[in-house]
């Protein structure tokens, strides 16, 4: 059974239809790489995931239950999907451990030496507990990545879902961070992933889901894509994309 | 009677101008957190009442509306002590000024962030305390500094309500002694004197509460 299963799922913001009929699943413990053009609605289709963004219709089944439904208790939902942002998005004032035991602390209740235990065995798991009393702006942005995992590590999510997380590294960081998230991966963590970086998507998954005008307009193997694909616009995508890779 | 015995005379209303300018500060900074903390928790049909008050406020010279508060209100039937008549006043209006202060300083803290806390499950509320605001404050110091400074350079007004504050003390000896540029030069001494010790305290404030990367501009 899919933990995620996205059903027509259609966005409008104004007029402009940035979701035109989304389906895509994803199974527990699986990774899904969704990539596409620029503009072509990869982050509004994960921030209607976690009602970041309203979908206009269609449905969003997480663990059996609609979360597109107005009962659904949003704030529940989140702490459910790990969030990993492409700008790191990690919080200027605190400290790497204080960035990871905020939501700890302030969501889930726990105390400080509770938090700072669990922060600290994720931080380890990435190699980022001797960073632990730097501030986001004395890191390395593979570093802030790793930072940036942690934090919805520690949340326990039940999927991490990446926004282009390598598009702000150069390319070996790139790489450093495209093997962490394989390796999350062989530690059996369910992970979404939109990418523009076909070496990330390729190294991640032997499957793409390519997202073209608001709608999942192909889910293959690299290979069929680039070679194989009936439609020019989709095999002229990844050949592009394979020769500025 | 010498220099030093001025100096000494006036010493006498320092507790007091002290005492005026720490309450409406402070009065000043939570009316300042309360306003922009509101306004950014966008509740409905407030907004107006907030941008009203910061509006208002600002265009009111503190006299009048210290005399409005100490003279005004208790004609109807609210007397109102003289220190809470200032922070009512002066502290009210650094308020509104402080707010503004803290409006820009908000515009500083970046939106990722607050979507990153979003997706992670934090409220509104959680976000406004835990994240914005300790930003915010960092980003809006020296404009805060500058209010508190205009608090004190205010503070003389308490005279007008029977606070014996240092210039209260500087118009009795002056028309005792009849020295009255001596006086006020001492005054202005002392003036100075306090200016400093603020900014020497809230300059350590700041280097403590200092982080690296987010230094105001």
């Amino acid at each position: 059974m899919a933990l995620i299963e996205i059903n027509n799922l259609v966005k409008v913001f104004d007029k402009q239809t940035v979701l035109a009929g989304v389906n895509l699943s994803l199974v527990e413990g699986d990774v899904k790489v969704v990539m596409g053009p620029s503009g072509c609605g990869k982050s509004t289709l994960l921030r209607c995931l976690n009602r970041l963004i309203e979908p206009t219709s269609g449905t969003i089944i997480f663990r059996g239950e609609d979360i597109t439904k107005p009962e659904v208790d949003v704030r529940a939902l989140r702490q459910s999907i790990g969030f990993v942002f492409q700008q790191f998005a990690l919080y200027r004032h605190l400290t790497v451990l204080e960035n990871v035991t905020l939501a700890l602390r302030k969501i889930r209740g726990m105390s400080r030496s509770e938090a700072k235990e669990k922060a600290l065995h994720e931080l380890s798991r990435l190699d980022m507990a001797i960073h632990c009393d730097k501030y986001p702006s004395q890191i390395s942005g593979g570093q802030k990545q790793r930072v940036a995992l942690a934090r919805a590590l520690a949340m326990d999510p039940a999927v991490v879902v990446f926004d282009e997380p390598t598009s702000a590294l150069d390319p070996i960081m790139s790489r450093e961070v495209a093997m962490l998230i394989k390796n999350l991966h062989r530690d059996n963590v369910t992970i979404m992933c939109v990418t523009h970086d076909l070496l990330l998507g390729r190294y991640l998954s032997e499957r793409v889901a390519f997202l073209d005008h608001g709608i999942i307009k192909a889910e293959d193997t690299f290979e069929n894509l680039c070679n194989n694909h009936s439609d020019p616009q989709i095999r002229s995508f990844f050949e592009r994309e394979a020769s500025t890779s | 009677m010498s220099f030093l015995d001025i100096v000494l005379q006036l010493i006498q209303g320092v507790n007091y101008t002290v005492l005026v300018t720490l309450t409406c500060s402070a009065t000043g900074l939570v009316v300042g957190l309360i306003v922009v903390g509101l306004r950014r928790l966008s509740f409905p049909g407030l907004r107006f009442l907030l941008d009203s008050f910061t509006y208002i406020f600002r265009a009111i010279p503190v006299l009048v509306l210290l005399f409005m508060v100490y003279f005004g209100l208790p004609m109807s039937g609210l007397k109102v002590p003289p220190l809470l008549a200032m922070a009512l006043s002066l502290g009210l209006i650094a308020g509104a000024y402080i707010a503004e202060v803290f409006r820009g300083a908000l515009d500083l803290v970046d939106a990722s962030e607050i979507i990153a806390a979003q997706s992670m499950g934090m409220s509104r509320l959680q976000i406004l305390i835990s994240i914005e605001f300790p930003q915010m404050i960092r980003f809006a110091f020296p404009g805060m500094v500058n209010e508190f400074t205009t608090v004190l350079k205010y503070s003389p007004f308490a005279y007008t309500v029977g606070i014996p504050e240092i210039t209260k003390q500087a118009m009795n000896l002056a028309s005792t002694t009849m020295r009255g540029i001596e006086i006020y030069f001492a005054v202005g001494i002392l003036y100075f004197v306090i200016y400093r010790i603020f900014l020497a305290g809230l300059q350590l404030l700041e280097r403590h509460y200092r982080v690296p990367g987010l230094e105001p501009k």
